[in-house]
């Protein structure tokens, strides 16, 4: 399971986030496989990407390929809304 | 004896090898696998070194500008950018360089302190935003040394805690604001326009009307290329340095280009000063990361319930036209403060950068749009980007680099700062390092 967040930058949010979605998994009992990256960089991850963490601006600048599911939230930072869109993606 | 000489000496005088030692330890202290404390280990010793070329790549490009640029022109290149700085700090320090690492590390650690006595202090927010620690400390580190002279403990110890008290403070006042425009208290903002922002928030209630939220308006889609910042800055970079190779003029840039065609040579230095950074971002971002996950999950363990103080992007999604409106504005605030800086034959020749740019004055959009609308967010943002110029120039003089910050804070408060160790230096008789 391949996880990844997006950022603008690929070094603030998207980090921080990073370490949400590992202790999430954790929780979860799910072996995955957490990145985070810059938008501009997510072109050479996307490709063995499951689930894509990151807000609703980006996913529109990006090129998402159709098998990767989305978790599109504008309040990232929120653990619970991340958590739900996480268990969502994950289809538990 | 000899061992603990061989460990402070060899081992922690270098920050390709401290770093990767406290992600190593942070993994394990957090019950993460050998294998993956090992991972972080190499990860964070590999982004070092890689940060550490660009570095060496940036200051060997733009050192080649600066130099005809003051004997043609009598004027000196100072570029606004975040990590340029940090590099030339750094440069200033030389073999005290690992001194800004161990800041890095205490002002966290202080800064956790101060909040785990919070019924005390008052402190409330743990600042996470890991690049920007790296850069502040760093830079706070050579602002304390070059006026006070001092030993390795005396500065580390100063810098630290001028550091964590900005953090604390400086991000305690944007919470309220914070809550305002998110709707929840999740987090604050800790990056480098705290104090603009907070200004802003304050000052755009009389300049505008709140119900006229710049999120009402339409802005043409087209703008929305300047948030990939990857692409942003290394463009912006390359177009500026090339106006100047331009302003240079062929003769000057046909010394340094040997047999390249000059307009040719002068791309191609342009590209080089944006690969530059994009190496030295790279780098950064791989060990900011390890370091970020211990320290992260640190803060978690002990202060669970502290607020944490996180990159201003965080908010960006809550007022995506802001964002544009503040970053517009902002950048024909800087561009005409560097334009008429020239005109009034300013010996300094300030080239704007795009993280400040597009980072400070998007922030501080946001929070003049809260209060007033598009109005203040146009009226401030216009204001702070030319008080992040001329702010520049001036800590840039004082401290004697080619190159700072240009966030609002670091025109502001700091220059605060910085004048405040030269008055306490001068006091002492220590001259300028």
């Amino acid at each position: 399971m391949k996880i990844l967040a997006v950022c603008g930058n690929g070094m603030g949010t998207s980090t921080i986030i990073k370490i949400s979605l590992k202790k999430m998994c954790k929780d979860l009992g799910i072996d995955a496989q957490i990145e985070s990256c810059s938008a501009g960089e997510s072109g050479s991850y996307l490709g063995s990407t499951d689930i894509l963490v990151c807000t609703p601006n980006w996913e529109k600048l990006m090129t998402i390929p159709q098998k990767v599911k989305v978790v599109s939230l504008i309040n990232l930072m929120n653990k619970a809304e991340l958590k739900a869109g996480l268990v969502n993606a994950l289809e538990l | 004896m000899a061992v603990l000489n061989f460990i402070l000496t060899q081992i922690f005088s270098q920050t390709w090898i401290l770093f990767p030692v406290v992600s190593f330890i942070g993994y394990l202290a957090l019950g993460e696998k050998m294998s993956k404390a090992v991972a972080g280990l190499i990860k964070t010793a590999v982004g070092v070194l890689v940060m550490a070329q660009g570095s060496s790549l940036l200051i060997k490009t733009f050192t080649m500008i600066l130099a005809p640029l003051n004997a043609k022109f009598g004027m000196t290149g100072i570029l606004l950018d975040t990590y340029t700085t940090m590099t030339m700090t750094n440069n200033a320090l030389g073999e005290f360089v690992t001194w800004t690492s161990y800041t890095m590390l205490f002002a966290f650690i202080l800064n956790l302190v101060l909040v785990a006595l919070q019924k005390y202090t008052h402190a409330r927010t743990v600042f996470l935003t890991g690049n920007v620690m790296l850069v502040q400390t760093a830079i706070a580190t050579y602002i304390v040394y070059r006026f006070l002279h001092t030993g390795a403990l005396a500065t580390i110890a100063i810098a630290s805690v001028a550091c964590a008290l900005y953090w604390i403070i400086f991000s305690g006042i944007l919470i309220n604001p914070v809550k305002d425009i998110t709707g929840v208290d999740d987090f604050t903002i800790g990056h480098q326009q705290m104090f603009g922002s907070w200004c802003a928030y304050k000052v755009g209630g009389k300049l505008g009307d709140p119900k006229k939220s710049v999120e009402n308006l339409k802005l043409p889609s087209w703008l929305s290329i300047f948030q990939d910042n990857v692409v942003a800055s290394s463009s912006v970079l390359t177009i500026f340095i090339l106006i100047i190779m331009i302003m240079l003029g062929p003769d000057v840039v046909r010394e340094m280009a040997g047999n390249t065609n000059w307009i040719i040579f002068a791309i191609k230095i342009g590209l080089t000063m944006g690969v530059a950074l994009y190496i030295l971002l790279t780098g950064v971002r791989m060990f900011v990361s390890e370091i970020m996950t211990s320290f992260q999950g640190i803060s978690n363990k002990l202060l669970p319930g502290s607020v944490v103080a996180v990159d201003c992007a965080a908010i960006f999604s809550f007022s995506p036209n802001a964002v544009l409106l503040g970053f517009i504005s902002g950048a024909f605030g800087m561009i005409l403060s560097t334009l008429g800086l020239i005109a009034f034959h300013s010996p300094l020749l300030i080239i704007p950068g795009f993280i400040p740019m597009f980072f400070d004055n998007a922030t501080i959009g946001i929070f003049a749009n809260k209060t007033g609308g598009w109005k203040a967010t146009i009226i401030v943002c216009f204001v702070a980007g030319v008080i992040e110029v001329l702010g520049a120039g001036l800590a840039a003089s004082l401290m004697g680099v080619n190159a700072w910050q240009g966030s609002f804070d670091w025109s502001t408060i700091w220059v605060a700062v910085i004048y405040l160790f030269k008055a306490i230096g001068s006091l002492f008789g220590i001259m300028p390092v």
